[in-house]
């Protein structure tokens, strides 16, 4: 098995409760309310614009073979930005109000500082697990989704075929890049596959119940934080 | 555009600005613990744990600091600073992993918890795609706060247990008052002539992070994992 079948299989557990997560099994049989998709909604435009600098620092760092690809990547993140605002328009949802939410800021932190300061293998694993979450998710959405739902163009996006054609993509790049990685960059690669994972859940987590921080309790302190920022 | 407030150093607005946030860590149970000595050793390995990891990542900023400097004298400092951190600090800590009686294999062992990941991937980041304004507004809270709090800690009596007096006499120290003062310099230095656009982006930038320290004492207190 290559790089990624390995990490799928070892973390089938975490994907599995991914796939299964409420957000998901709502949307796909109309159950979700709206405040809720909504949030979903102005959270991921928020981190839909954030994965373009990620793009383009990963596009610095590329080898050659790679830059074409992220460059219509890139491309592709400003078509599912217009997605976003023309399915804002339709549904009255507000993107320009929404402040990143803790869990959207921390995904974004780490998406960054993932790019700058690791090795590209490194990022670049997070990019796939990001895609092929993502795709996987919305395939759930696809199996029963109510053809005349308005969240379906978001459905199309990641569910669909082109898309499945950019994460089989990325997963056979992902596999190259690892079979040339020394034993010690694949445990990298490995923690960040599996720390991405468990930032795809919590996202969907906060959209579902708007979240702030996971493991987090109450302080017999004054919280003075305003989180959010 | 509106002009750049003329007349008051950044240094004294960033700390009007988050001064209720360090207010706060100050009265943070975690903190008042330390200032009685009645802490739960087993929350303060938490800290030691969990600051080791996030000086392993702070004294990347340092280095991405002296990368980017202007100065072979700002340069200097930052790589002085950064073994510091790497050389003198974390030490501590190791000796700290020894006095509360666990081993130091568990600092290697140990993995980030969700607010130190967060944190030290916002200052990565910012040390990473910012510049040396946005760069030292983000990295000094941690400095600056250590050396605030070590320095007002220090004005009551030290508590009993040794082991917690010399964790408020080594942040009250000259050395990380004298560390503090320098980067505050800079933060003014760095920041004169911004307009009022720069100085509120750096204040954001100095407020989140300030943010992040009073999170840094709740993580300590109550502990901290995924959601999964």
């Amino acid at each position: 098995m290559g790089f990624c079948a390995d990490q799928l299989a070892r973390l089938d557990k975490l994907w599995e409760l991914m796939l299964r997560h409420p957000f998901l099994l709502e949307t796909r049989d109309g159950t979700i309310s709206d405040a809720r998709f909504a949030r979903w909604m102005q959270q991921d435009y928020l981190f839909v614009e954030a994965a373009v600098p990620f793009l383009t620092t990963l596009l610095h760092h590329a080898p050659p073979e790679h830059e074409t690809p992220h460059r219509e990547a890139i491309e592709a993140l400003h078509e599912e930005l217009d997605l976003f605002r023309e399915r804002a328009r339709t549904t009255g949802v507000e993107l320009d109000v929404a402040e990143p939410a803790f869990i959207c800021h921390a995904y974004i932190q780490f998406l960054l500082a993932t790019a700058h300061a690791r090795p590209y293998a490194e990022a670049y694993t997070v990019l796939y697990v990001a895609e092929k979450a993502y795709h996987e998710s919305w395939r759930v959405v696809q199996a029963k989704i109510d053809p005349g739902s308005r969240w379906l163009p978001f459905v199309e996006n990641w569910a669909g075929e082109a898309f499945a054609s950019y994460v089989a993509y990325l997963e056979q790049e992902l596999d190259r890049l690892a079979s040339s990685a020394s034993a010690e960059e694949q445990a990298r690669m490995a923690d960040l596959f599996e720390l991405t994972v468990r930032y795809e859940i919590a996202f969907w987590e906060l959209a579902m119940t708007g979240m702030e921080w996971p493991g987090l309790g109450e302080s017999e302190s004054v919280d003075p934080v305003t989180r959010g920022v | 555009m509106a002009p750049p407030a003329h007349g008051r150093r950044l240094s004294e607005t960033l700390f009007e600005a988050a001064r209720p946030i360090w207010e706060a860590q100050l009265e943070h149970p975690f903190v008042r613990g330390i200032a009685s000595g009645d802490l739960d050793p087993a929350l303060f390995r938490r800290w030691v744990l969990q600051d080791y990891l996030y000086l392993k990542e702070f004294a990347r900023v340092f280095a991405w600091a002296a990368a980017k400097t202007d100065s072979l004298e700002t340069m200097s400092w930052y790589a002085m600073v950064l073994d510091l951190t790497l050389n003198t600090e974390m030490e501590l800590h190791r000796q700290y992993a020894a006095r509360f009686g666990f081993e130091p294999d568990e600092l290697e062992r140990e993995t980030m918890w969700p607010t130190t990941r967060a944190y030290t991937d916002f200052l990565v980041r910012t040390a990473a795609d910012g510049d040396m304004a946005e760069l030292v507004a983000a990295l000094l809270p941690c400095a600056w706060g250590y050396a605030y709090i070590g320095e007002r800690l220090a004005r009551a009596a030290p508590p009993a247990d040794q082991r917690y007096a010399d964790w408020i006499i080594q942040y009250a120290s000259e050395e990380f008052q004298e560390a503090s003062r320098w980067l505050q310099a800079e933060m003014d230095r760095l920041s004169m002539g911004a307009t009022s656009e720069k100085r509120a982006r750096l204040e954001e930038l100095f407020v989140l992070s300030s943010r992040y320290e009073w999170q840094f004492w709740e993580m300590c207190w109550h502990g901290e994992e995924w959601s999964v």
